[in-house]
Parts: C-alpha cells; sequence; structure tokens
C-alpha cells in the first residue's frame, strides 16, 4: 500500500546479486534489487526482516554485502562499480545501519514475544505446529487473533519484562586478538558498548561529550583501550588522558557507595566490635602501613586491582538490578544520609529486627506452622474421581428376594441329576472356562478397560493434537460469522472449508492408523 | 516441649529438639551441679545458644539462691543481639506456657556508642569520641559546676536517671540495646547508665568479652556482679587472645609525645590548681596516706572482682611517699618518660623480660619497683582530683602508667621487646616498645576465681584440652559434641593436587610459585562453574591475597571466573568491605552468584556467616599459619613450651587450625543448610593437621577424599551439590537428627545420645 509513495533513499547502480547485474534501492521500508533494464523488483526486504548485514572484509577482491534474514535465508550483493565499488557499498551499509535497528526493535519485539509464547505454551506451539507448519492456515492468520487477544488482554505482561542484565565478564570478551603486524584487534559489538555504558556512566559520558565533534566513533574507543582506565592497574593516569576524569568518578562513586554504609546490621563490619582496644593497647597486629609512602609500586597497584573489582562487580550488579530507579533512589539514600542520622536511626530497628529474627529462627525445630490439612480417606477412590453418578431407577433386590433365590437354588441343586447323555465334549468345555475365566472373551465386559489403556499414548496424543488443531480451526470458522465483508465470506467460502477438509482427512489417517495398529 | 534433664524441668521453646542438645544440656547440668568451669565445643548451627539459655534460666528458676545471675559474654554486637532475641523467645514460651507473667530480667549492655540517644553525642561515629564526649557532659565534677554556673551543658538523659532513674529498679523483662534505647527515650533516662545500673540485679546479662576482661574496664562494670553467677564465653575459641590484647602495651614515639603534652597539662594544672583550691590536693594526700583500704575491704569479703592491673599486694599499703604529692607524682612521670625515650632510641632489637627492664630502670634513673607498681591507681586519682574534663585526651598518660604498673607487678608472663624499625621497611626508624602479655591466664583469673561456674563454649574448641591448659584452669567437664545427620550435608574434600599432579602448598617456600598459584586458580574457576549461588574463597593472609589476586588477573584467570559469578574482595577498609559484603549477598540473593575473597583471621572469617546459599562452598587456599617471624610470637611460644609444655609446633598448628575451622565452618549454619568445605592445600591431610579440626568436621572427611586433584575434587562436588539439592523435609529428619518428645523419651534414643558427647 505503501509502495506507491515510497521514499527512495539511495540507489546504487551496477550490483550484481546472482551474477546478474541490476540496481539497489534503499528505502524507507524495505530494501529491493531490480535486474537492470526490468521494471520490478526480483528482491525485496522488509527491513524488519533483515538481521544482519555482513560486509566482505577490506582487502577482498569482490567487495559485498550480505544481508541474513531472520528466516536463516541470505542474500548477496556484490558492488562491482570499478571506480567506486568500495565508496557505494560503504554508503549503503551506513544507511542500513541507521535504518536496521529503527525496525529490528520493532521486529524483535513481535518475534520474541511470539517465540516466547511458542516456548510457554506447549500446546500452542503443537497446535502451531499443525496448522502453520503443515500449511494448513497460514502464520500470519494464526497469530492474527492470538497476539491481538494477548495484547489487549494484559498489556503489562509483555511490558513488565525483566531487564536483561550484564554479563560480569563482558570486559574479558573483548579480548585482544593479535592481528600479526604488532597490533592489537579489540572486538566491539554493540552489546559490549551498550554493557561498558550501563556499568560506567563515566565512559558514557565522556563520549557524548566527544564522539561526534572531537573524535570519531573509532578513535574514542582506540583512546579507550589505549588508556589506563581500561587497564585496571591505573595509578599513573596521565592528565592528557581523557579517562583519568572518568577514574576519579569512578572513585569518588566508590567512596559514596561506602559512606553510604550498609543497611543490614549484621554484615557492618564497622559496628561489629563492641568496645574496640584503645590505641596502644593489644596485641600488635602486623598491619600493612597504610601510608601510602612505604608502599611499593607494586602494592598500590595490587590494591587498586582488588579496588577497581569491588566496584566493577558493584556496578555491574546495581546495572543489572534496578536499572530504572538507580538515580532516584540514590538521591533519597544520600539526602536520608546527610541529613541527621537521627531518623536513619528510627528506620533503621525494623531491619535489624527482622535479619535478627531471620537469624535465630531454627525452622526445622518448629512444627511447620502451614494451616492443617486433613488427610483424604476415601473407601471408593473412583467414585471420587468419576464424581457423583446421576441416580437412575434401579431394580432393588430386597433380602427376601435374596432369601427366596438362595432357597431355589439350593434346591435345584438338591435335584440336580446329571444328564450324562447330554456333556460336553472336553475340548469345548475347555474353551467355555477360558471363556469365562478373567481376560476370556465373555468376562471382557467385567473388566472394563478405560479407552486410555488401549490406546497407545502416542496415538492418544495424536489425537488430542487433532482435536485441539480442528477446535482451533472451528474457532476461526465462527469467528467469520456474520459474513460482512468480501472477505470473511472469501475465507468462509474458500480456504476455511478446504482446511476443515484437511483437518478431517488428518483424522481420517489418524483413525486408519489407530486400526492398523490394533491390528 | 518440656523437657526432664536429670532431674530439672526445662523448657525448650520448640516442638522438636536435635539430640545434640539434650546431651549438651546434659553436660551444662551436670557442670552447674558441680559448680565447676567447663568446656563444650558443639558444632554450630545445632542450637547451641538456646540449649545453654534454656537450660540455665530453668536453673536459675529452680535454685534461685544457687545461681543468682548468668552472664553470657558473646564477642560482636550483632552476636550480643541474637542472644537476646533468643532469650526473648525463651521468656515469651515460658509465659504462654505457665500463664504467669515473666519476672526476669534480662538486658544487653554495649558500649556508648551503641546505646547513646543524645542527640549530639550518638551522631559521633567512633566510640572513643562518644566516650568522651559523654564523660564531657556527665563527669561529677562538670556537673557540680553546673550548681554555680547554670550553662555549662549537661547530659539531660543522664541528670534525668541520676535524679530518679535508681530509686525503681528496672521493670522486668528482656531488653536488647534498641529496647533500652527506646526505653530511656519515653523516660528521658540515659540507656547506658541505666544499663549499667540494671546489671547489678538483673538476672541475665548479656555483653562483650571486654567487660569481664579487660582489666581497665572489668573494673569499671563488672566489678561489682555476684559471686553465684554463671559466667558464659560464647564463640570462645579465641578467648585466649583477647587476653591477651587486654593486658599488652605497645608504646612508639608518638605515644611518648603525646604523653608529654598530658604530663604538661597536668603539672599546669596543678599549679593552677595549687593557686586556687590547695585544699583539694591536701584531701587527696590525705587519701593516699590513708591506702587503697577502702579497695581492700571490698575485696576481701569477696565485693569485688579482682582487678590484674590492681594486684593484691598493693592495696594494703599506702601510696609510697615519693609520688604522693600531686607535684612529685608528675616529677616521677617525667622521669619515667624521659627513660622510656631514652629506651626507645636503639639501633637494634632488644629483648627484656620483665625484672630485669626493672634493674635498667633503678640502675639508670633511680626508679623503684614499687612507686611504678602504684602508677597506675595514682594517675586516676590525680584525674578525678584535677577534675579533667576529657578522659580520652588522657589516654596516652594512662597508658604509660598501666605499663609501669603491670611491668613492675608481674616477673612472668609478660616480655619487653624494642624494636627500631618494621622488619619489611628497616631503612625507616619507627621505634616501638611491645610490652606484651604472653600468657592469658592472668587477665582472666579472676574470673575463674570469682565466679562459681564459667562456661567456655563455641562451634570449633578442638583440641579441646589445650584451652584448660593455656588459660590455667581446671574444668569439671569437656565435652565436644558431633552433629548428627540425617544427610550429611557438609562435604569436605582436601585438595593436594592440581590436575597437572602439582602439590598445592601455601607454605612458604612455594609462595610465589606460578605453578601453585595457577593450579589455584583453576580450582577456583572449576568450582565457580558447579557451585551454585555464593562462593566464600579465605587466603592465610591480606598480602598474600594481594599477590595471588594480581597474578590471576595478570593470567587472565579472574576474567573467566568472571564469567560465572561476579568477584568481590576483601579489603584493609572496614567500610569498604562492609559495602563489598553486601552486594555480594544481593549477588547471592538475586540469582547472578558471587564469590568473596577474603582473609582468614580478617574481620569476615570472624564475625560474618554465610548461611545457604550465601555460602555453598567455602574454599580454604592454604593453611592459615600465623606470621611466625615475629617476635612477639616467638617469644609467646617459647613462654608456652617452658610453662606448659606445650611444643611450638602443635601450639602453631592448635592456631591454625582453629582458624581453618572457624572459615570452613562459617557456611554451615544448621542441618538443613549445606556447604562443601575445601581444604586446598596438601598438608590438611597430614594426621596432625586433620585431627586437630573439630569432630564434626572430622568425621567426614574420609580417606578417599585426602589428596584430591582438582577433577577430582569438582567430580566430588558435583555429586554432593547434585544429591544435596534435592528437597529436604522435615520429616526426613525426624528420629534421626530431630526428635519429638516421645522419641527422645525412648530408652534406645537415650543410649544414642549418651554416644554424642565425646568426653575428653
Amino acid at each position: 500500500m505503501s509502495s506507491l509513495s515510497e521514499e527512495v533513499l539511495l540507489v546504487v547502480k551496477k550490483v550484481r546479486q546472482r551474477k546478474q547485474d541490476g540496481t539497489l534501492y534503499l528505502m524507507a521500508e524495505r530494501i529491493a534489487w531490480g535486474p537492470e533494464g526490468k521494471d520490478r523488483f526480483t528482491v525485496s526486504h522488509l527491513y524488519a526482516d533483515i538481521r544482519c548485514q555482513k560486509i566482505s572484509p577490506d582487502g577482498k577482491a569482490k567487495i559485498q554485502l550480505q544481508l541474513v534474514l531472520h528466516t536463516g535465508e541470505s542474500t548477496t550483493f556484490h558492488f562491482s562499480n570499478e571506480s567506486s565499488a568500495l565508496k557505494d557499498r560503504d554508503a549503503a551499509k551506513e544507511l542500513l545501519q541507521q535504518l536496521l535497528p529503527k525496525f529490528k526493535k520493532k521486529a524483535n519485539k513481535e518475534l520474541e514475544e511470539k517465540n516466547r509464547m511458542l516456548q510457554e505454551d506447549p500446546v500452542l506451539f503443537q497446535l502451531y505446529k499443525d496448522l502453520v507448519v503443515s500449511q494448513v492456515i497460514s502464520a500470519d492468520e494464526f497469530w492474527a487473533n492470538r497476539l491481538g487477544d494477548i495484547n489487549n488482554a494484559d498489556p503489562t505482561s509483555s511490558n513488565n519484562k525483566q531487564e536483561v542484565g550484564i554479563s560480569g565478564a563482558f570486559l574479558a570478551d573483548i579480548r585482544p586478538q593479535t592481528d600479526g603486524c604488532n597490533g592489537l584487534r579489540y572486538n566491539l559489538t554493540a552489546d559490549i558498548i551498550e554493557s561498558i555504558f550501563r556499568t560506567y556512566p563515566a565512559v558514557k559520558e565522556k563520549y557524548s561529550e566527544n564522539v561526534p565533534h572531537n573524535l570519531t566513533e573509532k578513535e574514542f574507543w582506540t583512546r579507550f583501550f589505549q588508556s589506563h582506565y581500561f587497564h585496571r592497574d591505573r595509578i599513573n593516569t596521565g592528565t592528557q588522558d581523557i579517562f583519568s576524569e572518568c577514574a576519579k568518578q569512578d572513585e569518588k562513586g566508590l567512596k559514596s557507595m561506602v559512606v553510604q554504609g550498609v543497611k543490614n546490621p549484621l554484615v557492618d563490619l564497622l559496628s561489629l566490635e563492641d568496645k574496640t582496644l584503645d590505641e596502644g593497647y593489644g596485641f600488635c597486629k602486623t598491619f600493612p602501613s597504610t601510608s601510602n609512602s612505604n608502599r611499593t609500586v607494586k602494592e598500590s597497584s595490587n590494591s587498586a586491582i582488588i579496588k577497581r573489582f569491588n566496584h566493577h562487580s558493584a556496578m555491574v550488579l546495581a546495572a543489572g538490578s534496578r536499572k530504572g530507579e538507580t538515580p532516584a533512589d540514590h538521591a533519597s539514600e544520600t539526602s536520608s544520609t546527610d541529613g541527621n542520622s537521627r531518623d536513619s536511626d528510627f528506620f533503621q530497628p525494623p531491619v535489624k529486627k527482622v535479619k535478627l529474627q531471620e537469624v535465630i529462627e531454627y525452622e526445622d525445630l518448629q512444627r511447620e506452622n502451614r494451616p492443617k490439612t486433613v488427610a483424604l480417606n476415601l473407601k471408593k477412590s473412583d467414585r471420587y474421581a468419576h464424581g457423583p453418578v446421576p441416580l437412575q431407577s434401579q431394580h432393588y433386590t430386597t433380602s427376601q428376594d435374596i432369601i427366596n433365590s438362595v432357597n431355589y437354588i439350593r434346591h435345584e441343586m438338591l435335584n440336580y441329576k446329571p444328564n450324562l447323555t447330554q456333556v460336553l465334549s472336553s475340548t469345548t468345555a475347555s474353551s467355555a472356562i477360558a471363556a469365562l475365566s478373567p481376560g476370556g472373551v465373555l468376562m471382557q465386559a467385567a473388566t472394563q478397560q478405560a479407552i486410555n489403556q488401549m490406546v497407545p499414548t502416542e496415538v492418544q496424543g495424536e489425537l488430542k493434537h487433532l482435536y485441539a488443531a480442528a477446535g482451533e480451526l472451528l474457532r476461526h470458522f465462527w469467528s467469520c460469522f456474520p459474513v460482512n465483508t468480501p472477505f470473511l465470506e472469501e475465507k468462509l467460502t474458500g480456504h476455511l472449508e478446504e482446511m476443515l477438509q484437511t483437518a478431517y482427512r488428518k483424522f481420517h489417517i489418524w483413525q486408519t492408523r489407530r486400526m492398523l495398529r490394533k491390528t | 516441649m518440656k523437657l526432664n534433664i536429670e532431674g530439672l524441668l526445662v523448657y525448650f521453646p520448640y516442638d522438636y529438639i536435635y539430640p545434640e542438645q539434650y546431651s549438651y544440656m546434659l553436660e551444662l547440668k551436670r557442670t552447674l551441679d558441680a559448680k565447676g568451669h567447663g568446656v563444650l565445643e558443639m558444632p554450630s548451627g545445632t542450637g547451641k545458644t538456646i540449649s545453654l539459655l534454656s537450660l540455665i534460666v530453668a536453673y536459675q528458676k529452680a535454685f534461685p539462691l544457687e545461681v543468682t545471675k548468668l552472664i553470657y559474654c558473646s564477642r560482636t554486637v550483632p552476636e550480643i543481639e541474637k542472644v537476646v532475641e533468643e532469650l526473648r523467645k525463651l521468656m515469651e514460651f515460658y509465659s504462654k506456657q505457665t500463664g504467669e507473667s515473666n519476672n526476669f530480667l534480662a538486658l544487653a549492655l554495649s558500649s556508648r556508642k551503641n546505646l547513646c540517644i543524645h542527640p549530639e553525642v550518638s551522631a559521633l561515629r567512633f566510640g572513643k569520641e562518644v566516650d568522651g564526649k559523654c564523660h564531657s557532659l556527665t563527669a561529677s565534677y562538670i556537673r557540680a559546676q553546673r550548681h554555680s554556673t547554670p550553662d555549662v551543658p549537661v547530659c539531660r538523659f543522664y541528670e534525668e536517671f541520676d535524679a530518679v532513674g535508681r530509686q525503681v529498679p528496672l521493670p522486668a523483662g528482656i531488653y536488647n540495646l534498641d529496647d533500652l534505647k527506646d526505653f530511656g527515650r519515653r523516660k528521658g533516662w540515659c540507656p547506658y547508665y541505666l544499663a549499667r545500673y540494671s546489671i547489678l540485679h538483673a538476672n541475665i546479662v548479656v555483653y562483650s568479652y571486654h567487660y569481664l576482661l579487660d582489666p581497665k574496664i572489668a573494673d569499671l562494670v563488672s566489678k561489682e556482679l555476684a559471686k553465684n553467677s554463671v559466667v558464659v564465653f560464647d564463640e570462645a575459641h579465641n578467648i585466649d587472645n583477647v587476653c591477651i590484647d587486654s593486658m599488652s602495651v605497645n608504646i612508639t614515639r608518638r605515644t611518648l609525645d603525646r604523653c608529654h603534652t598530658n604530663v604538661d597539662t597536668l603539672q599546669n594544672t596543678i599549679q593552677k590548681i595549687k593557686e586556687t583550691d590547695a585544699a583539694k590536693l591536701k584531701m587527696e594526700y590525705r587519701r593516699l596516706v590513708e591506702g587503697l583500704k577502702e579497695a581492700n575491704v571490698a575485696r576481701e569479703t569477696d565485693v569485688y572482682l579482682a582487678n590484674p592491673v590492681l594486684p593484691d599486694e598493693i592495696l594494703k599499703e599506702a601510696v609510697p611517699g615519693n609520688i604522693r604529692t600531686a607535684e612529685h607524682f608528675v616529677g616521677f612521670l617525667k622521669r619515667f618518660l624521659e627513660y622510656l625515650k631514652s629506651r626507645l632510641r636503639v639501633q637494634h632489637v632488644v629483648q627484656e623480660s620483665a625484672p630485669q627492664f626493672l634493674k635498667d630502670i633503678f640502675d639508670k634513673v633511680c626508679i623503684d619497683r614499687k612507686p611504678l607498681r602504684f602508677c597506675a591507681e595514682r594517675l586516676q586519682s590525680l584525674l578525678r582530683t584535677l577534675e579533667i574534663a576529657d578522659i580520652a585526651d588522657f589516654s596516652a598518660v594512662t597508658l604509660i602508667s598501666n605499663f609501669a604498673t603491670l611491668v613492675s607487678t608481674y616477673s612472668q608472663g609478660f616480655t619487653i621487646i624494642i624494636e627500631p624499625f618494621e622488619d619489611r621497611t628497616p631503612t625507616i626508624a619507627n621505634p616501638v616498645l611491645h610490652f606484651s602479655c604472653m600468657d592469658p591466664s592472668i587477665a582472666i583469673k579472676p574470673v575463674f576465681q570469682r565466679f562459681q561456674s564459667v562456661i567456655i563454649t563455641s562451634g570449633t574448641l578442638s583440641p579441646l584440652d589445650i584451652y584448660p591448659r593455656i588459660l590455667d584452669f581446671r574444668p569439671v567437664t569437656m565435652a565436644s559434641f558431633t552433629m548428627t545427620l540425617a544427610r550429611t550435608c557438609l562435604c569436605p574434600l582436601i585438595v593436594g593436587r592440581g590436575n597437572d599432579q602439582v602439590a598445592l602448598s601455601s607454605k612458604f617456600e612455594t609462595r610465589e610459585d606460578f605453578a601453585v598459584i595457577r593450579n589455584y586458580g583453576n580450582l577456583l574457576l572449576e568450582m565457580s562453574a558447579i557451585v551454585p549461588d555464593g562462593i566464600v574463597a579465605f587466603f592465610t593472609s591480606y598480602v598474600y591475597m594481594e599477590n595471588i589476586v594480581a597474578s590471576w588477573y595478570e593470567q587472565g584467570i579472574l576474567e573467566n571466573i568472571q564469567r560465572n559469578k561476579l568477584i568481590f574482595i576483601e579489603t584493609p577498609d572496614a567500610a569498604e568491605t562492609s559495602m563489598a559484603l553486601e552486594k555480594y549477598q544481593e549477588a547471592c540473593e538475586n540469582g547472578r552468584g558471587a564469590i568473596l575473597l577474603s582473609v582468614a583471621r580478617g574481620k569476615v572469617s570472624e564475625g560474618i556467616d554465610f548461611v545457604h546459599h550465601f555460602g555453598r562452598a567455602v574454599i580454604m587456599f592454604g593453611v592459615p599459619y600465623v606470621y611466625t617471624q615475629s617476635r612477639i610470637l616467638k617469644a609467646r611460644l617459647e613462654y608456652l613450651r617452658d610453662q606448659f609444655q606445650i611444643r611450638e609446633n602443635d601450639f602453631l598448628t592448635f592456631d591454625a587450625m582453629r582458624h581453618a575451622a572457624q572459615c570452613v565452618g562459617r557456611a554451615i549454619r544448621g542441618k538443613t543448610d549445606y556447604g562443601l568445605m575445601i581444604f586446598a592445600d596438601k598438608r590438611y591431610a597430614r594426621a596432625d593437621k586433620r585431627g586437630k579440626l573439630p569432630r564434626w568436621i572430622q568425621e567426614h572427611i574420609n580417606d578417599g577424599s585426602l589428596n584430591l586433584t582438582v577433577d577430582e575434587a569438582v567430580q566430588l562436588s558435583k555429586h554432593f551439590l547434585r544429591q544435596m539439592a534435592q528437597p529436604f523435609r522435615q520429616e526426613d529428619q525426624l528420629g534421626l537428627s530431630l526428635l519429638t518428645l516421645e522419641q527422645l523419651e525412648s530408652e534406645e534414643m537415650l543410649q544414642k545420645i549418651a554416644k554424642i558427647a565425646h568426653q575428653t
């Protein structure tokens, strides 16, 4: 629909695809390629469908750009304009780089949502397999009312997703590799950059201060990796280093964290000791002297590493746990500590009480104090399982009847005289006994086998799936009424009927399979 | 449930009981019956505190005349508060069961810092500042001055307490620190002084060791506690060090300089007073002539706890004439000070005994032994007379005078070491005079002598027989209890080799060995991959940890560990470490998992528990031997050898193993808890080391796990963790490690229980 007014952002000529020359168009919502001299596109991908783009390394003879789709397919474009191939490719790449993330988020969200639903709900997944994979209905149709339902029903569930944390080792993932000629190569991905920014806000600040104006992105990161800031044994961060300020800020952050103190009084080492010995008393502990003058460089670098690790872990933790709340939380905390300690004193006891109670609790010594349940004592478990049986008019036998019949039988037995001329042959007799003993032909009614025992589980499962699939189709069917649009009418008369046919056929196949298996 | 412990009705506030708790109470009851002292080792997390409290409270109720008071000493403030909370639970159970309201008074006592409610004073951060400020507001002469000049600031809480607080005793009940503060706020009384006053008639007092063991504090606080009290030292595995600490003195140049200014101030004040109020000094003189009779009478009639700084002999005598007047005493102090200064001007290490020191001081500056002995007492008297506002300022001169008294009182048990510089920095002159106590029994002796029963208990007191020897007392019971377990929830493993067969050890020769460090790193890395939630690793010393962390960082091991868990590291700074600890717990809590690298003998290893998921594995890198090159330690070892016939190696190993046991024991805090205990040093496999671990750990080390490689340990751990992760219900324990009353009373069970206590 928008194809009429599509805005063409970039046109690159002399681009080959599948050994055909053509032109590449980058439009507002899609990328397309048409062979030379033709008026239509043979290749057209929505940006939302594209997972990523790859480019050929700089030194290669062929200058290519590959698009990988979410489906796993890929399309490769070869830029063949001798003079400006590289420039063309880079222009396309840059533009794509800007465009893709915009669509990516949307697409990803939807895709993720669908994925999540399928993973969480095995029934739905099966349904999806039965209907979509076997091409009874199309995926769009399948999702059309599903997603809508879900989104309308509880929009919070999808929004309320947990924030993805940061890997503790994201700095380890940028292990430098030697590129063979006295250089180091660091692999940076968008995720890692994001992690760095979230963990070290100071770096982000520097980035936003410097990057477009003073430095290019590449230069910025090169400097970052060169700086002592990145190397953890940062002792002598030179003043000309743009990151020296970050180091100071980190230091400050660490200090403020320390000053804030801890909320849990049980881990507060400062208030652990009740009465410290006065100065001058005590068994002299050989403390490493804290004055910086007589510490060697190595020692102070070691303790710097330790500090950095603590800081790093704390930042990762903070970034992961409550991203949005941190600033407000910090502010409130500092204000309460900056204010008089009186009110922090008032807040403290409850936390302390709770923690203390937690610690002295011996859960296993206590009787479990959940509400007592009464054990169910069933005399007839099948009655319980099947629920009450509707009262049927039954023919009751009174005790008198029983006595009468017993008397009658006794009477018969007394008068029983074997008719020896009309006995059964021994084979017939034994077969009759067999038929009457449990499991025999005549005794089958007595040992009623439930259907679920007769049919193997996989067949049952299949039937269940067929049932669910048919149900889904019927839902589609009924949702078409009242038929007030031509689309619905077409759906009803055309493919829905066909679908139901398919479903029925499937059922039929299942039926025959079942019969086959049975015999 | 109500228990019958050899004829004593004990209320136990739970529906079930661990067999070892019953056994523990039996032993405790026997100790109290015999009116003797006891040493009891029971694993942490088996409800030691509640057993102790239940039995002793029951005993107090049954025999109110024989045991009037329970003095419960613990180590840290949270620990003290925990005890009071458990006591509260017990008392609630009592009143629920008997239906009568509780007539017991129990309270916690802590330093001013934790009890002050004065808005300005309590805002101060450090305990010493709080004490000093408090003193400047509450000292008797300050308050006397207020009568003449009403604008002198005083503490209204103290005034209020002083006016009415003593008339009515604190109503019966359980008072934790916060309860005392609340009560104080309501009444407008000072909680600290209220508590100090109330401990005299309280049934149960919970406070820290120092209030009994440190003579300076004990003299103020615990002097008048009743003789027929039961004293409990909980977490007492380090009690000898506490004793030694409270009696040792270190004197540096800085101390002497500050002392100098103190003495000058004293002199000026004396001069001033002499001009204005000579009568006051005369009065003091008269008092000193009469001697310390008052104190002597009190001690003879058994009202006071003896003060080891104030030996018996001097109480009978008057203060010698040459220090009786204030000026003479200040002159005396100056002479003494000059002598100490000259002693600090040494070029090489000097070590001498107290008699040698006394002889030298007599030869050089003609100071006799006798006036030295009265130094501490004389200074106290002078400070009182001169109405010095801030005692804290005079800490230096107090220190020196205490030193003088101690050095002249004890000819044995102390040593004097003068070091001109630190060992690590021989070029920087920093002379220190260590006057170090080597005999812990000196400080604790008055406690054993005065109180009828002293119970020493902890989770790790092995080997039991060493404590009576070094503390010099004769216990009537010594018992170690094992932990009855329905499932073996602890898994001690001794990792002796790396995967490349390199022997793992933190011994001095291989300390810098990269192969060992790498293998240690490997162990931690592999464990971080398989252990859920929290791992705590302990190193033998801070320097060692720093080096290892640095080389792990260089080798990229830490980065790999970070893939599995976050890393937090203890630092010498307590505030920083607290922050790291809290973050560590947060990381364990939210499922990310974390590793805490820490130091044995550090604050973390002594005071923080890692319950449940906060510590699923403890790794002990190396054997935490104390730094053996220290001269003080060498002197102490020599003393132990000569006096107590304890061989140096035995003591060192004992000391190392009790710290190792403390560290690994941090992870197991109860029967529903579980954890790996990894001893990463091949020396742990030796019988002399292994044999010194507590019995409840030792019995789970099987011969197969004595010299494992890293890989083998990982395999065993995986298996163990998988088993432990299965649901564990109360029913699984019942009858084995958890008993109902009926089960407890069965004959068979009683026989089993008799085996739990391991008498030595």
